[in-house]
């Protein structure tokens, strides 16, 4: 076969194929904002924004960015503009994520550290931001640990831990349901905290683990783990899986048939999948931990609004989650009229957040000793239809989140501050 | 409990026949033209979002028909502007390119459809169970079963009883003769890359029917694929088919007993397939070499 290229033959293919990468790595690589004034005190984000949790931490973004702007608009931080540096920790590396909290406090030299989607994550992070003595805000990882066994002075979690989580959701699903409960467990450290934190809620209550599964990380098919959940007979069989592996799963057992047969339920459930789930697959009883219906509940509305308008879409738990962090920066330094770390944290402990930033029935604080904020917890169920085309989660019950928290004993967390 | 192996026995071939379209796509490329398809990830994932974008205007059937045919047209026009080059040379350009392909799909995908997972809508008939007792058997697991059918005998029927097959078969074994012989083998190599890349769009379109459709749709479903070949041996379709459906049934049984290993335990059946049988159940001797 003749084959004949001619060196400007290979130039253009070569120029092309150049081309058509870089444009895609335009396209592709996360954006990071670099407005810089001299005077600024600088927010550094952390967090995923490509692989599995991107979209959490798109909407973490917004929250952040929505803040941000109130912020500026009421004056900025102790006087001064403020601004926000975004890195790309990735979803799952936490190498890359420790290299840019590395990078934005000793580069950037940020005044605040926020993130991380993933638990993991966030805990390599909090062992840098300890290290370097940087006031921390872990918007939604929720692994226990962070406030608990591994917690440090400098670091505040805005979600909620998972046992909160389980507490929450378990004398709903006794109450209601049954005693006899499946499980469907992903296999890391989250999945095995809240299994461990479900089946203690539930056993408090009189329910029992019949059987369960530990899933991979990633998996496809549930299918073999639904048809051996089945044959237990259990009353409820529990998804504790999340994002994509939430919605294969949800997905394989609705069209099984299986909500006609047992109740599905969960602990953690969020917008993302939901929205990604189609109507008749939205089913089963969780609990969210911010939602955006709450009629009645001030300055929710005007939040929904103002969301809507910058984003195009209405708020989730993870817009809610960037917004009180980032908010939370302004009013540890308005406290403590300092941006000195150690100061901003005493500040902090037990700190009532106002309520159009708390955004919910019930008080928010962060609970002194532990750094944790307890807020409002939203149990019910998911739905096919409700009363807007957002609507996709009838709340049936608010906990208090103060009513359910273990107690900073049973957290683990023993803090140390630094002399 | 013997019920429920049998179940999941019989699951895990409706699972395995899904692997084995995939890998199908793959086999055939990497047999003709030795490039080791990393990408093949991705354009299952574009299969999958062009027809949650096409069903809107000409419903879920038009969509299984027209999508895949639109990721087949990319797939060719990648394989003239990026993949020709490369064959001949040293396999590892291919697998570099491709494997940094499957990442600007991904990104891509991410790009114009956005990170959060779409609800991809299937007509409502397919999404029930047949029957109370084997709940397991729902309309669109049939439904799938009866594309892959299709598919692949649609497939073996163009690879034996068409000249385009013949000379596909015939390039498999020994491209240069086939080229001495004056067959054109870059329209050779462009049909078959286009042939593979369809059953990938098609496999994209029936995995969103059953999976959340999200970017990484194609990465989780890449690598059982790729099992698949091994373990079913290099250079045969029957094996691709075969591996498929066999690491689905020990998946499924995996679930039975040792249920974190579901996912290990393909990769241990491929570590034994390596050590004790390097070619595979099916492959031909010395394709590995």
């Amino acid at each position: 076969m003749p084959k004949s290229y001619s060196c400007a033959g290979i130039d253009r293919r070569r120029l092309m194929k150049s081309g058509l990468v870089l444009a895609a790595a335009q396209i592709a690589s996360p954006f990071v904002i670099r407005a810089r004034a001299a005077d600024a005190v600088r927010i550094g984000l952390d967090n995923p924004l490509t692989g599995t949790y991107a979209a959490n931490g798109k909407h973490e973004l917004d929250g952040c960015q929505m803040a941000l702007e109130g912020i500026n608009a009421k004056g900025g931080i102790l006087g001064r503009p403020v601004e926000l540096v975004v890195e790309d920790s990735t979803s799952g590396d936490a190498g890359a994520a420790v290299q840019k909290a590395r990078k934005l406090i000793e580069g950037d030299k940020v005044d605040f550290l926020l993130g991380n989607v993933n638990s993991a994550l966030a805990l390599a992070m909090a062992q840098v931001s300890n290290e370097k003595g940087i006031l921390h805000i872990v918007p939604g990882g929720h692994t226990d640990a962070v406030t608990g066994s591994s917690c440090h002075w400098n670091v505040f979690r805005v979600c909620n831990t998972t046992q909160m989580e389980a507490n929450a959701v378990a004398s709903a699903l006794v109450k209601e349901y049954g005693k006899k409960f499946y499980y469907i467990t992903p296999d890391y450290a989250f999945g095995h905290t809240l299994e461990a934190g479900m089946v203690k809620a539930i056993a408090k209550l009189g329910g029992e683990r019949v059987g369960g599964d530990l899933t991979p990380l990633g998996s496809v098919d549930f299918s073999s783990y639904l048809i051996k959940a089945q044959g237990m007979n259990p009353d409820v069989i529990i998804f504790l899986v999340q994002g994509d592996d939430m919605l294969n799963a949800l997905k394989q057992a609705v069209q099984f048939g299986l909500q006609n047969k047992v109740h599905l339920a969960g602990a953690q459930q969020e917008m993302e999948p939901l929205e990604g789930l189609p109507p008749e697959a939205r089913i089963g009883t969780w609990v969210l931990e911010w939602y955006w219906n709450q009629p009645g509940v001030p300055h929710v509305a005007e939040f929904v609004e103002a969301t809507k308008k910058r984003t195009g879409r209405v708020p989730t738990a993870r817009t809610w989650f960037g917004y009180v962090s980032t908010w939370t920066c302004a009013h540890a330094a308005a406290a403590a009229k300092s941006l000195k770390a150690v100061d901003m944290a005493k500040a902090l402990q037990d700190y009532h957040l106002p309520p159009e930033i708390a955004l919910g029935p019930n008080p928010a604080f962060y609970r002194a000793g532990q750094n944790q904020l307890l807020a409002s917890l939203f149990v019910g169920d998911a739905q096919a239809k409700g009363s807007a085309p957002d609507d996709l989660f009838k709340v049936t019950k608010v906990v208090n989140g103060a009513d359910i928290a273990d107690t900073v004993e049973e957290s683990g967390c023993k803090m140390t501050w630094p002399t | 409990m013997t019920q429920v192996v049998l179940f999941n026995v019989f699951n895990g071939l409706i699972v395995g026949a899904f692997y084995a379209l995939m890998a199908l796509g793959l086999s055939l490329i990497l047999n003709l033209s030795g490039v080791i398809n990393f990408a093949h990830g991705g354009f299952l994932a574009l299969g999958a979002y062009l027809a949650f974008t096409l069903i809107p205007y000409i419903g879920f059937w038009g969509a299984l028909v027209v999508a895949p045919l639109l990721t087949a047209a990319l797939g060719l026009v990648i394989e003239r502007l990026l993949i020709r080059p490369l064959y001949g040379g040293d396999p590892l350009y291919g697998l570099l390119l491709t494997f940094g392909l499957a990442y600007i799909f991904e990104d891509m995908t991410r790009f114009i459809w956005g990170a959060q997972s779409l609800p991809f809508q299937l007509p409502a008939w397919l999404t029930t169970s047949l029957s109370n007792e084997f709940f397991f058997v729902t309309g669109y697991r049939v439904f799938m079963i009866v594309i892959v059918v299709a598919a692949v005998g649609g497939l073996f029927a163009v690879l034996n009883y068409t000249r385009l097959g013949m000379r596909i078969r015939a390039g498999t074994r020994d491209l240069d003769t086939v080229s001495t012989l004056g067959v054109n083998v870059r329209v050779l190599r462009s049909l078959n890359f286009g042939i593979g890349i369809y059953m990938a769009g098609l496999a994209g379109v029936l995995a969103a029917g059953l999976l959340g459709l999200s970017p990484t749709i194609g990465a989780s479903l890449i690598m059982p694929s790729f099992v698949a070949i091994i373990v079913g041996g290099l250079g045969s379709l029957l094996g691709t088919l075969l591996g498929g459906l066999l690491i689905g049934v020990a998946s499924g049984l995996a679930a039975v007993y040792f249920p974190s290993a579901t996912e290990a335990v393909i990769y241990v059946m491929m570590g034994l397939v390596l050590l004790i049988r390097p070619r595979g159940l099916l492959g031909e001797e010395g394709r590995l070499h």
